[in-house]
C-alpha cells in the first residue's frame, strides 16, 4: 500500500511509529478508502464528508498527504473513465458510420446534451476535489503553514485533475468526433450568416444606420461591436450564446484546441464559399471590398461575440485571471456595448483577410486567361488580383499558372495569329496594371513571343493591328476606328505627362521624395534584364521586338499602305496620314520617308486631276464615241518610292485608250517635261451593264472591264482571240474570265481544244434572285495582288546571294544559320552589300529547303544531294 | 438575233459621278537617262537635299541637252568661280531655253 506513494511521501516516518500509531494510520487509511468511494459515487452525505475529512487529517498528520492526493485523483480518474467518458462517447456512437455531410438536425441536441451531462459530471467531481482541497488546506492552516503554499497546492491539484480529465477523453476519442464538431460549427455558422444577411438587408433600409457605420469605418474603428437595437439581434444573440456554450463546455473538458480548429475550419470554409460566391465569373465588378465587408459583418462579429462570451466564461471557470489577456473583451452579456477590439479579434481579422486574399487570388489566377481575354472590362478583377498579390506575394504562382494556360489554350495551331496578338496586348496591359515593373510580364511574354515568331503572318498581323482601325479595336476601349497605335499614343501621352511633371519639379525636396519612393526590384526579377528604371513597359516596343526590327515593320507597312492607296478612288487619305504621322513619332522621320512620298503622290494626284479636268472643260467638243474626261480619275505614282508594282500588259478598248492618252497629254502640257506612263492593269472600274430589263453594276479591275467591253463589238469570242485582243497571256485571261462566268454574264461552251473555248454573252440573266446592283471588287484572287508581298521582294533580293550560299555550303559541308549570316556579312560588302537580318536569311533558307535545294538537319544547313 | 443586237448596243460605260474609270499611272522626267550625273540619284527620285520628288525637285536641261537635278546643277554652277561648265561634257553651261 505504502509503496504507492510518490517520492514526496516520506515513508521513513512509518518505521519510527509505535504500534498504536500504526493502528491509527491503518484504520484511517481504510476509512479514507471507503469514504472516497462513496464520495465519488455521490452517495455520501455530510456525515461521510466529515468522516472523510477526519481521515484526511489523520493521514496528513503522519505526512501522507501526497498519498491522499494521488489516491483521490486516481479514484476520480477510474470513476470518470467508467461513467463519464464512456457515456459521453456513447452519445455519438450512432453517428460513427455516417458520412460527415449528413448528420442531421438532432446532432445539435445530442452534442448539447452530451456536453451538459459531462460538465455536470465534471462539476460533481470538482466538488469532491474541492472537499479534499478544503480538508488539506484547513489541516495546513492548523499546522501553521504558509497560506500561499496552499493556494499553489489548490491550483496544482485542479490542473492535474483537468489534464487527467482531458487525457482520459482524448485517449478514448472516437475518430468521427472532430468531424461532428466541424459539421456542427459549419451548420451554425451558415445559419448565422443567413441571419446576418437578413439583417444586412434591413440595415441597408435604414440610411441613418448606414451613415453611422460609415462614420465609424472612417474613424478606423471596427464596427463589429456596434450597438444594435436589442430586438434585431436577439436571434443572433441566442445562436451565438448557444455556440458559445458548446465551445465553453468543450473547453472545460479540455478540447480547447479541437473546438478552435473546428470553428476555425468552419469559418474558413464559409469564407471560401462566400468568396467563390461573390467572385463568380463576373469580372466587371470589384469583389474585394464586399468580401472584406462580409468578413467584418459575419465571421468577425460572430467571433467577437463568441470570444467575449467565452471571455467571461473563462474568468468564471478558472480561478486564475491571468489566462485571459488584459485586452480581452470585458464581460458583456447583452452584447450591446461598444467594446474596443481585443487582440484576439485583431489577429482573427488578419487571419481571415489573408485567407480571403489567398482564396480570391487563387480563384482569379485560375481564371486569369478569361479575365485577360476581356481585359478592359475586367479591370476591376485585375485590380482585385493586384491587391491580393500585394498581400500574399505569390506572384510566381500567377506566372506559372498563366503560362501553362497560355500554352494550353492560346499557343496552339488552332488560334489565329490575330487572336494571339490581341491576347498578348491585353496581357501586357493587364499585367502592367498588376506589376508596373514588368518583371512578371517578362516571364509571361516570353513563351508568347517565342511562339508567335514562328508564324508566317505575324508581321502582317501586327502591322494590320497597329495601323488598321477596325483591326486594333476588336476588344476596344476608345472610339471605334481608332487603331491600336492611336490608343498607345494616348496612353503614352498621359504617362509622359506624369513623367514630365516629375522631371519638372526636381528640386531637392522632390528628389528626396523620389528617392524615398524607390522600391527594390521584386525578387523574381532577372538581373540580366536591367533594372526597374530601364524596364519601362512599352507595348509598341514589345510588338516590334517580336518582329525583330523596326525596318521590317516599316517595310511591311509600306506594302500594306501601297495596296491600300492603290485601291483608293476618292483620294481620301486622312486616316493614313494620321497613322504615318504616328509611326513617324515612333520610328523616326527617315524611315517613314517613302511612306510620306506615297501619301504625297496621292495628294498631288488629286490636284493634278482637278487641274486636268479644268483645262479640258475649255477644250474641244467631244466626238461621239469619245468618253468625257470626267469619267477618268487617276493616281500618279513616284515609282521609285513605291514597293515594286506588278506590271502586266493590257490592251484597253479604243475609247478608253484614247481617254487615257488624252489625259496623259494634258498632264504633259501642265507638267512639262514630265510624262505619264500608264499602268493599265491597275486601278478600279465601276461599270454598269445594261440588260433588257435592268442594269447591273460592277466594280472590277481594268482587265475585267477590258474583257467585257470586247463584247460590245462581237457577241461571242474564242478564248485565244479575246486574249490576243486585250493583249494578255492566255492563262491569265482564263483566270480573269471566270469572274464574268461566275456572275452569269458570260457563258462558256467547250470548243475543239482548251484554248478554243467560246464565250458568249448571256441573253438574259436567269437567276432573278440577284439584285440589280452587284458590288464586287474582283481582285481577291491571290495572284492578283498589285503589290509584290514582302516575302516576294525578299526572295527577289536574296536570289543574288543564293549562289554564294550554295557555294559556301558545297565547300564547308554543313553550316549553322548564324555562321552563314556572318560569312555573308563578311564577304558580301561590295555592291550589293548584304544587309539582311538573321530572320530574313532564315526565311529565305527555309524557302530553299522547301524547294529541295538545301537540307536542314540538326540546325545545320547542307546541300541536298 | 435581233434582240441580241439591242442588248449589245446597250452595253456601255455609263458616265455618271459614281461610275468611273480610276486608272493608275506613274510619272517620269523624260530625260533619256536614269540618274543625275552629279548626285548619281535617279532622276525620278530626288536630289540628296530634297525630300519629295517631282515638283519640289525638278530637272533642268542645259544647252548641251544634259539633264541634272536643278538643285545639283545650281550648286555646281555657284561653286564655280569663273564660267561653269557642264559636268558631263565640259561645255559651257547654259540653261536650255
Amino acid at each position: 500500500m505504502e509503496t504507492l506513494g510518490s517520492s514526496e511521501c516520506n515513508l521513513g516516518v512509518l518505521e519510527t511509529l509505535s504500534d498504536n500509531e500504526i493502528q491509527e494510520v491503518t484504520e484511517s487509511y481504510d476509512g479514507f478508502f471507503t469514504t472516497v468511494e462513496s464520495l465519488i459515487a455521490g452517495t455520501g452525505d455530510s456525515s461521510v464528508e466529515q468522516e472523510f475529512v477526519s481521515h484526511v487529517y489523520c493521514l496528513c498528520k503522519y505526512g501522507l498527504d501526497s498519498l491522499v492526493r494521488d489516491h483521490f485523483l486516481r479514484s476520480l480518474e477510474q470513476a470518470f473513465e467508467k461513467s463519464g467518458a464512456s457515456s459521453f462517447w456513447h452519445h455519438f456512437d450512432a453517428y460513427s458510420e455516417k458520412k460527415h455531410t449528413n448528420y442531421g438536425e438532432e446532432i445539435h441536441e445530442v452534442l448539447c446534451k452530451a456536453l451538459e451531462e459531462i460538465s455536470i459530471e465534471k462539476k460533481c467531481h470538482e466538488k469532491c476535489l474541492s472537499i479534499v482541497v478544503h480538508a488539506l488546506q484547513s489541516f495546513k492552516e492548523q499546522s501553521s503553514d504558509a497560506k500561499q503554499n496552499s493556494d499553489a497546492e489548490n491550483v496544482h491539484l485542479l490542473s492535474r485533475f483537468r489534464s487527467m480529465l482531458s487525457s482520459t477523453l482524448m485517449t478514448t476519442l472516437p475518430q468521427h468526433f472532430p468531424e461532428i464538431l466541424h459539421w456542427y460549427f459549419k451548420e451554425k455558422l451558415e445559419e448565422l450568416s443567413v441571419i446576418m444577411d437578413e439583417d444586412d438587408i434591413r440595415k441597408h433600409e435604414s440610411d441613418c444606420m448606414d451613415l453611422d457605420e460609415k462614420l465609424r469605418n472612417k474613424n478606423g474603428e471596427m464596427d463589429v461591436d456596434e450597438g444594435y437595437p436589442q430586438g434585431k439581434y436577439s436571434r443572433h444573440d441566442k445562436l451565438v450564446k448557444n455556440i458559445g456554450k458548446v465551445v465553453r463546455d468543450l473547453r472545460s473538458i479540455g478540447f480547447t484546441s479541437m473546438a478552435e480548429n473546428a470553428y476555425a475550419s468552419a469559418i474558413f470554409l464559409l469564407l471560401k464559399a462566400k468568396v467563390h460566391d461573390l467572385a463568380g465569373d463576373d469580372y466587371r465588378t470589384s469583389v474585394l471590398g464586399s468580401i472584406k465587408e462580409w468578413i467584418q459583418t459575419v465571421p468577425l462579429q460572430f467571433l467577437n461575440a463568441l470570444l467575449s462570451y467565452l471571455g467571461d466564461s473563462i474568468s468564471y471557470s478558472t480561478t486564475s485571471s491571468g489566462l485571459t489577456s488584459p485586452l480581452a473583451c470585458c464581460p458583456s452579456p447583452s452584447f450591446s456595448r461598444v467594446v474596443t477590439p481585443s487582440e484576439g479579434i485583431v489577429r482573427w481579422k488578419l487571419r481571415l483577410e489573408y485567407f480571403a486574399y489567398e482564396t480570391l487570388q487563387d480563384f482569379r489566377i485560375a481564371k486569369l486567361f478569361e479575365i485577360i481575354v476581356d481585359y478592359p472590362e475586367s479591370s476591376p478583377a485585375i485590380e482585385d488580383l493586384k491587391q491580393c498579390l500585394e498581400h500574399t506575394g505569390q506572384h510566381s504562382k500567377l506566372v506559372e499558372s498563366f503560362i501553362s494556360s497560355l500554352k494550353y489554350r492560346l499557343l496552339t495551331a488552332g488560334a489565329s495569329t490575330n487572336d494571339i496578338l490581341h491576347q498578348y496586348v491585353s496581357t501586357i496591359k493587364a499585367l502592367r496594371a498588376i506589376d508596373p515593373a514588368g518583371v512578371f510580364l517578362e516571364a509571361v511574354g516570353e513563351p508568347i513571343r517565342d511562339y508567335i515568331r514562328g508564324r508566317k503572318d505575324t508581321i502582317k498581323c501586327i502591322v494590320t493591328m497597329l495601323t488598321d482601325g477596325s483591326g486594333g479595336n476588336a476588344n476596344g476601349s476608345g472610339n471605334p476606328g481608332d487603331s491600336l497605335l492611336e490608343e498607345l499614343m494616348r496612353d503614352e501621352e498621359s504617362q509622359e505627362n506624369v513623367g514630365f511633371d516629375d522631371d519638372f519639379h526636381t528640386d531637392d525636396k522632390q528628389a528626396w521624395i523620389n528617392a524615398s519612393r524607390w522600391e527594390p526590384d521584386p525578387v523574381e526579377a532577372d538581373p540580366l534584364k536591367g533594372s526597374l528604371s530601364q524596364r519601362k513597359v512599352d507595348i509598341l516596343g514589345m510588338l516590334v521586338d517580336i518582329i525583330g526590327s523596326k525596318e521590317q515593320l516599316v517595310s511591311e507597312y509600306r506594302v500594306m499602305l501601297a495596296e491600300k492607296l492603290l485601291n483608293k478612288t476618292d483620294y481620301d487619305i486622312d486616316s493614313e496620314i494620321r497613322t504615318v504621322e504616328l509611326l513617324k513619332i515612333h520610328f523616326g522621320e527617315a524611315s517613314m520617308q517613302r511612306c510620306e512620298i506615297m501619301l504625297n503622290d496621292l495628294i498631288d494626284s488629286k490636284r493634278v486631276n482637278t487641274n486636268i479636268k479644268k483645262a479640258s472643260q475649255t477644250g474641244a467638243e467631244l466626238g461621239e464615241s469619245e468618253l468625257s474626261v470626267d469619267t477618268l480619275t487617276s493616281t500618279i505614282l513616284s515609282t521609285n518610292f513605291w514597293p515594286p508594282i506588278q506590271d502586266e500588259p493590257l490592251e484597253l478598248p479604243g475609247p478608253v485608250d484614247k481617254l487615257l492618252s488624252d489625259y496623259a497629254n494634258r498632264y504633259h502640257e501642265i507638267k512639262t517635261p514630265r510624262k505619264l506612263l500608264w499602268k493599265k492593269n491597275l486601278g478600279t472600274v465601276k461599270l454598269e451593264l445594261q440588260f433588257e430589263d435592268r442594269p447591273m453594276q460592277f466594280t472590277v479591275s481594268p482587265t475585267h472591264a477590258a474583257i467585257i467591253m470586247q463584247f460590245q463589238e462581237k457577241k461571242s469570242w474564242t478564248a485565244t482571240d479575246l486574249a490576243t485582243a486585250i493583249g494578255i497571256p492566255i492563262d491569265a485571261f482564263n483566270r480573269r474570265v471566270n469572274f464574268w462566268i461566275s456572275k452569269g454574264v458570260l457563258r462558256e461552251s467547250t470548243g475543239t481544244d482548251l484554248n478554243a473555248n467560246v464565250f458568249t454573252l448571256v441573253e438574259s440573266i436567269t437567276d432573278s434572285g440577284k439584285n440589280e446592283s452587284e458590288e464586287l471588287l474582283a481582285g481577291d484572287e491571290e495572284s492578283e495582288r498589285a503589290i509584290a508581298s514582302v516575302e516576294d521582294q525578299l526572295r527577289k533580293e536574296m536570289t543574288i546571294y543564293e549562289k554564294f550560299i550554295m557555294g559556301m555550303l558545297t565547300n564547308f559541308g554543313s553550316m549553322a544559320l548564324e555562321r552563314i549570316h556572318n560569312t555573308l556579312k563578311m564577304f558580301c560588302v561590295a555592291d550589293p552589300s548584304y544587309d539582311k537580318s538573321l530572320q530574313q536569311l532564315q526565311s529565305f533558307l527555309s524557302g530553299l529547303v522547301s524547294e529541295e535545294k538545301l537540307e536542314f538537319r540538326d540546325s545545320m544547313y547542307l546541300v541536298k544531294k | 438575233m435581233n434582240s441580241y443586237y439591242v442588248k449589245l448596243l446597250f452595253l456601255y460605260l455609263i458616265v455618271s459621278p459614281g461610275n468611273r474609270w480610276h486608272a493608275v499611272a506613274s510619272w517620269t522626267w523624260d530625260a533619256q537617262d536614269e540618274t543625275c550625273g552629279i548626285c548619281r540619284m535617279a532622276f525620278d527620285g530626288c536630289c540628296p537635299d530634297c525630300k519629295l520628288p517631282g515638283d519640289d525637285c525638278p530637272l533642268i536641261w542645259g544647252a548641251c541637252n544634259h539633264a541634272f537635278h536643278l538643285h545639283c546643277i545650281l550648286k555646281w554652277v555657284n561653286s564655280q568661280t569663273s564660267q561653269a561648265h557642264c559636268p558631263m561634257c565640259r561645255r559651257e553651261w547654259q540653261f536650255k531655253e
